[in-house]
C-alpha cells in the first residue's frame, strides 16, 4: 500500500557538517582538560577508601559458601533443584552425545559426518569435512575433538531449541521484537569472561556450565536471524496466503518457515560459530576437550595448546563450509526438483544411509576402536603429532630468540606499544583524580550519544569504584582504548580501500571471515609468543578480533552512500580523492560510529581474556577467581567488566538516529 | 439530464457486497478520530496535528451479483487500502461490510477465515506465489489449506490451469514463468475455491501494456463464462472503462463519484474527474442511452434500429446511412428513445446529452 511512502522519503542533502564533527571537537576539549587536571593533580586523587564497599568480597565468599550448604543440603530448595536438574541433564546429553561418536568408531564417526554432508552439502563441503576428520587424526588429538564435536552438538542444539521458538515470535511480533531486542543485545554486550563466575556458581564446574556459558553467547544470533529469516518472507506471498483463509499455524508451517528455510539453516550457521569461539573459553569451566587442552596447556605445554588451536579452527572451518552448504543447497524455492529429481535425490538419501551403516557395521566388527590410536599395537605412530609439535617448537623457539629476524620486529613493536601507549594511558587514567575521570568519561557520553546513555555511564563507572576495583578498571578501560584506537584505524582505512577498490574487497572478504570464525582465545596464543610482553598480547588479540567487523561495516557505509551524492559531486568536478573525503566518508560517519561501537566491546571481551596470560586488569581477576577458586574477587572483577562493558557500549552508542540508521 | 441507471437491468435480489461508511486511519490512537471534526481535515494537515494517515474515509457502496466493479485512483488515493478492508487482510476503523449477507466487521477469526476460503478470493499486483512450490501446488494451496484431499485437490487446480492456458507449466516454479503467466497462476489461484466475489488488486500493473491487454480479455472472458462477481483494482483508466460496469473514483481516501464509465466520461462529478477523463474519446465510451431522446410529438419512430448498448462511435455509419434518427431499442425490441444526428455531433463534441 502506498498511502505511507509520501511521509517518510527524505531525498539525501549533504548537511554543511555532519553531526559528528562539531562533536569529535567538543570531546577533544573535554580530553584535553582532563590531561591537565592530571598534569596538576597527578596521583594525589585515587579513588577513596571511603567510598569502597570493603566487606564486598568476603561477603560474595560467605554468600557462595551459604549457596554449596544450600545445594548439598538434604532439604534444598526448589530453585537448586531445579538447577541441579538442568546441569545433570546437560552433563548426561554430552555424556551420551559422547559415548554414541565413540561407539560410532572413529572411522564410522568420519564416515557418517561426510556421508551427512555429502547428502545435503555437496561433494565440496563433505570433502572439507573429510578432511577435517583425517586432520584431527593426523593432529592426535581425536579424542579432544569428539568431545568438543559432542559438546558443541549439544549446545547448539540446546541453543536452537530456546532460540528458534522465540525467534518464530519475534518475526512474527513486533512488540515481541521490541521486547527482546534489549536482552538480546545484552548478552551479546557482556564478555564472555564476565558470566563464567555466576555460571559456575548455579552450576559448578562442568560440561553443564560450558554448555549454559555458550548458550548465552550463541542463543542471540539464534533469535535475531531466525527472527529476519520470517520477516525477509516477502509481505505479497504473506498476504496471499492469508487472504485464502491460511490459519496462523498454516501461515507459519507452509509459507513462512519454508520461504526463510535458508535463512534459518545460516541461522544454524551462526549459532555453531558462536558457539564455537566459546569452546575455548568453555575449557576452563569444565568443558572438556580441545578447550581444556588449550587453556592448560598455554603455559605447561604452549606447542601442544597451539596445536590443538589448529584443530579448533579446523573444526569452525569444516562446520562453517558445511551448514552454509547445506543452507544454500537445499533451498527448495531455488532448488527447482521436478520428479525425476526428487526420485534422484531419494536414491541419494537411501545410498548414503547404506553407506553409513555398512561402514558403521563393517568397522564394528573389525573391532576398529572408538578413537582413533595414537599408535598401532606394534608401537609405530600413526598420527603427525610428535612431529607437528616438533615443528611447532622450532617455529616458537625461533621468534623467541632475540638474534632472530622476527624478534627483532615484534619486540620493538610490542615495546613500542607498551612504553609509548599502554603504560602512559594507563597511569594517565589510573592516576587523573577519579572524579575527573568519572565526569570526563560521562560528559563525553553525553555529547555523543545523550543524556540517558551518560547517566548510565556514570552509574557503571561509579558501581566500579565502589566495588573497590577503579585501578584494575582503568588499566583494562587504556588496554581497551589502545586496541580500540588500533582496531578503529586499520578498519576504517581497510573498509574504505575495499568500498572503493573491488579487487581489495575480494582480497579482504575471506579473511575477515576467517578472522571472524576464530575463536577469541585463538587469537591470543600466538601472541604470547610472538610479543612476550605481558599485556600486548592481548591487545593484538583484541585488534585482531574487531578489525573486521569495524572494516565490514565501514565498508558498507561508505559503498552505500546514495549514488545521487555521489555523482552530483562527480558532476561540479570533484577529483576521486575530494569525493571521499568530502562526500563519502562524512556521509558514512553513522557507520564509522557504529563500527566504533561494535568495535570497542568486542575489544573487551578480548582484552579481558588476555587476563589469561598476564594482562593483569579485570581479566586477570576473573582468571585468578576461576583458576583458583576466589570467587569474591572474580565475580566482582566479572561485575566491573560488565559495567565496564555496558558504559563503554553507551559512550560510543552515538545519536539514536545514528543508531537506527545503523540497524536498518 | 439525469444520469440514466445503466445497471440496474442486472440487479437482483440483495447486494452481494454492501461496504457502509468504510474508514481506515493508520497512526497511534486511530480509531479516536473519525466522529470528530479532525476526520473532515485535508491529509497534510490531520497528519501534522495528531500523526494519523486516514488512507480511506466514509466510503460506502454495493456490489451486486454478476458485477464488476471497478475502484480507480491514483497511487495513494487508498484504493488497495479500500479493497484490502473487505476481507479484513487490513482491519478497518470503521464502517460496517457484509459479504453474501454475511457480517464481515463483525466477524470471529473462524467465520473470517471461512469466508476468505470459500467466498471470496484475491488476486494481488505482485503475484505473491509460493516460491517454492511447483505452480500445481500453487494453484491447489487454496483447497490445501481448506483440507482437501491431495488427489482431489490436484485435480481441481489442473482444470483450472487448463482455463487460464498453463496445463503445460503446472511442474514448473514460480520464478521460471514470465510476469505474465504468474499472474495466470494467480489467477487461477484464486478461482480454484470457486469463491462468488473476485477481488483484483491491480492485478496487470506490473506487466507489459501488450501482455496486459491480453490479461484484460482473459479476465473478460472468465467474468462471462463463470458470472463471478468483480471488485478490480486499477489506476488505469481505459482499463477501469473496458472492464467496469460501474466504476468508483477515488481521491485522497474519498469515492469523488461512482457510476458508469459514460456517466464519468457524460458528466464528471468535478474538475478532479473531469482531468481524469478528458483525453477519453467519448464516442468510444458513450452509447444511445446516454444521448436518446424521447420522440416528439407524432415523430415516427421507423428509422434503423439499434441497442440501446451501442456506441456512438458504432452507430455513426448507421445514422450517415439513415435519413432517419436511429431507434434505440432494448432486448425486446421496444423502443427506449431516438438518436438523430445532432445529438451524436454533440456527444462528440463534448457537451453532453
Amino acid at each position: 500500500m502506498s498511502v505511507a511512502t509520501d511521509v517518510t522519503t527524505v531525498t539525501p542533502v549533504l548537511s554543511h557538517r555532519p553531526w559528528w564533527q562539531g562533536k569529535i571537537v567538543q570531546v577533544a576539549v573535554v580530553v584535553g582538560v582532563m590531561v591537565l587536571v592530571y598534569r596538576a593533580f597527578g596521583l594525589e586523587y585515587s579513588w577513596p577508601r571511603s567510598l569502597e564497599w570493603n566487606g564486598l568480597s568476603a561477603h560474595l565468599d560467605s554468600f557462595q559458601s551459604w549457596l554449596l550448604d544450600q545445594r548439598s543440603a538434604e532439604d534444598r530448595s526448589v530453585v537448586f533443584a531445579v538447577f541441579d536438574g538442568f546441569a545433570t541433564f546437560v552433563d548426561d546429553l554430552v555424556t551420551w552425545l559422547t559415548d554414541a561418536i565413540l561407539w560410532l568408531t572413529w572411522l564410522g564417526a568420519a564416515a557418517t559426518g561426510t556421508l551427512v554432508v555429502l547428502r545435503f552439502g555437496g561433494l565440496r563441503a563433505a570433502a572439507i569435512v573429510l578432511a577435517a576428520f583425517v586432520s584431527f587424526a593426523a593432529l592426535g588429538v581425536w579424542e579432544a575433538s569428539m568431545a568438543t564435536l559432542a559438546l558443541m552438538l549439544a549446545a547448539v542444539g540446546l541453543s536452537l531449541l530456546v532460540g528458534v521458538p522465540l525467534g518464530i515470535l519475534a518475526g512474527r511480533s513486533d512488540r515481541f521484537q521490541q521486547a527482546i531486542s534489549p536482552v538480546l543485545d545484552a548478552m551479546q554486550i557482556v564478555p564472555a569472561f564476565a558470566y563464567l563466575m555466576p555460571v559456575v556458581i548455579l552450576f559448578s564446574v562442568g560440561p553443564a556450565a560450558a554448555v549454559v556459558s555458550t548458550m548465552i553467547y550463541a542463543v542471540p544470533p539464534a533469535v535475531r536471524i531466525t527472527s529476519l529469516g520470517i520477516r525477509g518472507v516477502s509481505v505479497n506471498t504473506v498476504e496471499a496466503a492469508a487472504s485464502m483463509g491460511s490459519t496462523r499455524r498454516q501461515l507459519l508451517g507452509k509459507v513462512q518457515l519454508p520461504l526463510a528455510r535458508r535463512m534459518l539453516l545460516l541461522g544454524v550457521n551462526q549459532t555453531i560459530l558462536f558457539a564455537l569461539s566459546m569452546v575455548v573459553i568453555a575449557g576452563l569451566i569444565g568443558g572438556g576437550g580441545l578447550g581444556a587442552v588449550v587453556t592448560s596447556g598455554l603455559y605447561s605445554n604452549p606447542a601442544l595448546a597451539i596445536l590443538a588451536g589448529f584443530a579448533i579452527v579446523i573444526m569452525a572451518m569444516a562446520l562453517d563450509r558445511a551448514t552454509e552448504a547445506i543452507a544454500n543447497r537445499t533451498d527448495p524455492s531455488q532448488r527447482h526438483l521436478d520428479d525425476t529429481g526428487r526420485q534422484r535425490v531419494r536414491l541419494q538419501t537411501l545410498a548414503s544411509a547404506t553407506a553409513g551403516v555398512a561402514i558403521v557395521a563393517a568397522a564394528k566388527i573389525a573391532g576398529v576402536s572408538g578413537i582413533y590410536p595414537d599408535e598401532t599395537g606394534g608401537g609405530t605412530s600413526v598420527t603427525a603429532q610428535q612431529w607437528l609439535l616438533a615443528q611447532i617448537q622450532k617455529a616458537l623457539d625461533y621468534v623467541q630468540d632475540p638474534t632472530s629476524f622476527a624478534f627483532g620486529v615484534t619486540e620493538p613493536t610490542g615495546n613500542f606499544l607498551l612504553t609509548k601507549a599502554l603504560l602512559p594511558l594507563q597511569e594517565f587514567l589510573v592516576g587523573t583524580p577519579w572524579f575527573v575521570t568519572v565526569g570526563g568519561l560521562t560528559l563525553i557520553a553525553f555529547l555523543i550519544s545523550g543524556l540517558r546513555p551518560a547517566v548510565t555511564t556514570l552509574l557503571m563507572l561509579v558501581s566500579i569504584g565502589v566495588a573497590g576495583v577503579w585501578p584494575l578498571a582503568m588499566d583494562t578501560l587504556s588496554q581497551v582504548l589502545v586496541a580500540t584506537v588500533l582496531a578503529v584505524a586499520v578498519g576504517v582505512t581497510l573498509g574504505v580501500l575495499a568500498a572503493e577498490s573491488q579487487a581489495v574487497s575480494n582480497v579482504l572478504r575471506p579473511v575477515n571471515d576467517v578472522l571472524q570464525t576464530l575463536p577469541q582465545l585463538v587469537y591470543i596464543i600466538p601472541f604470547i609468543y610472538l610479543m612476550p610482553v605481558s599485556i600486548v598480547p592481548g591487545v593484538i588479540a583484541g585488534v585482531l578480533y574487531a578489525f573486521p567487523v569495524v572494516t565490514r561495516l565501514v565498508e558498507r557505509g561508505v559503498r552505500d552512500v546514495a549514488p545521487e551524492a555521489v555523482e552530483a559531486a562527480g558532476a561540479f568536478g570533484a577529483t576521486r580523492r575530494q569525493i571521499l573525503t568530502k562526500v563519502k566518508v562524512p556521509l558514512a560517519g553513522d557507520a564509522i560510529m557504529l563500527g566504533v561501537n561494535q568495535g570497542i566491546v568486542m575489544v573487551l571481551a578480548v582484552v579481558v581474556i588476555g587476563g589469561l596470560v598476564g594482562s593483569g586488569g579485570l581479566g586477570y581477576e576473573v582468571a585468578q577467581g576461576l583458576v583458583r577458586g576466589q570467587f569474591g574477587q572474580g565475580v566482582i572483577a566479572s561485575l566491573a567488566i560488565l559495567a565496564l562493558g555496558i558504559a563503554l557500549d553507551r559512550v560510543t552508542q552515538g545519536s539514536r538516529q545514528a543508531r537506527k540508521k545503523g540497524i536498518g | 439530464m439525469t444520469a440514466p441507471d445503466a445497471a440496474n437491468g442486472a440487479r437482483r435480489g440483495e447486494p452481494l457486497i454492501h461496504a457502509d461508511g468504510i474508514w481506515k486511519v493508520f497512526g497511534p490512537h486511530a480509531d479516536r478520530i473519525v466522529g470528530t471534526p479532525d476526520a473532515d481535515l485535508p491529509r497534510s494537515e490531520l497528519r501534522a496535528k495528531t500523526g494519523c494517515v486516514a488512507a480511506v474515509r466514509n466510503v460506502s457502496f454495493d456490489v451486486w451479483p454478476g458485477e464488476v466493479f471497478v475502484v480507480m485512483g491514483l497511487s495513494g488515493s487508498g484504493k488497495s487500502t479500500l479493497v484490502r478492508t473487505l476481507i479484513r487482510l487490513i482491519e478497518p476503523t470503521a464502517g460496517t461490510i457484509q459479504i453474501d449477507g454475511r457480517d464481515v466487521t463483525g466477524a470471529n477469526q473462524a467465520a473470517l477465515r471461512e469466508m476468505r476460503r470459500r467466498t471470496v478470493s484475491m488476486v494481488f499486483q505482485h503475484f505473491g506465489l509460493l516460491a517454492h512450490r511447483r505452480v500445481i501446488e500453487n494453484v491447489a494451496f487454496g483447497l490445501e489449506i481448506q483440507g482437501v484431499a491431495k488427489t482431489e485437490r490436484l485435480a481441481k487446480a489442473r482444470e483450472m490451469l487448463r482455463l487460464v492456458g498453463l496445463e503445460d507449466v503446472e511442474n514448473s516454479f514460480p520464478d521460471q514463468l514470465s510476469g505474465g503467466m504468474q499472474q495466470r497462476v494467480g489467477v487461477a489461484r484464486a478461482f480454484v475455491a470457486n469463491p462468488a466475489v473476485m477481488l483484483y488488486d491491480e492485478p496487470f500493473s506490473a506487466l507489459d501494456p501488450l501482455i496486459r491487454r491480453d490479461m484484460q480479455d482473459e479476465v473478460m472472458r472468465l467474468q462471462r463464462e463463470t458470472g463471478k462477481t468483480m471488485v478490480f483494482i486499477t489506476h488505469d483508466l481505459p482499463e477501469a472503462l473496458r472492464l467496469g460496469d460501474r466504476i468508483a473514483i477515488m481521491r485522497d481516501g474519498r469515492i469523488v463519484q461512482l457510476g458508469t464509465g459514460e456517466e464519468l466520461v457524460g458528466s464528471p462529478a468535478d474538475d478532479y474527474v473531469e482531468n481524469f477523463v478528458r483525453d477519453v474519446p467519448r464516442s468510444h465510451v458513450l452509447t444511445l442511452r446516454w444521448i436518446m431522446r424521447a420522440p416528439a410529438e407524432g415523430e415516427h419512430a421507423d428509422g434503423p434500429r439499434l441497442p440501446v448498448g451501442t456506441t456512438v462511435k458504432d452507430a455513426v455509419p448507421v445514422l450517415a446511412a439513415s435519413e432517419q434518427p436511429v431507434v434505440a431499442v432494448d432486448g425486446d425490441d421496444q423502443m427506449l428513445g431516438l438518436v438523430d444526428r445532432v445529438s451524436v455531433l454533440k456527444a462528440i463534441a463534448g457537451e453532453g446529452g
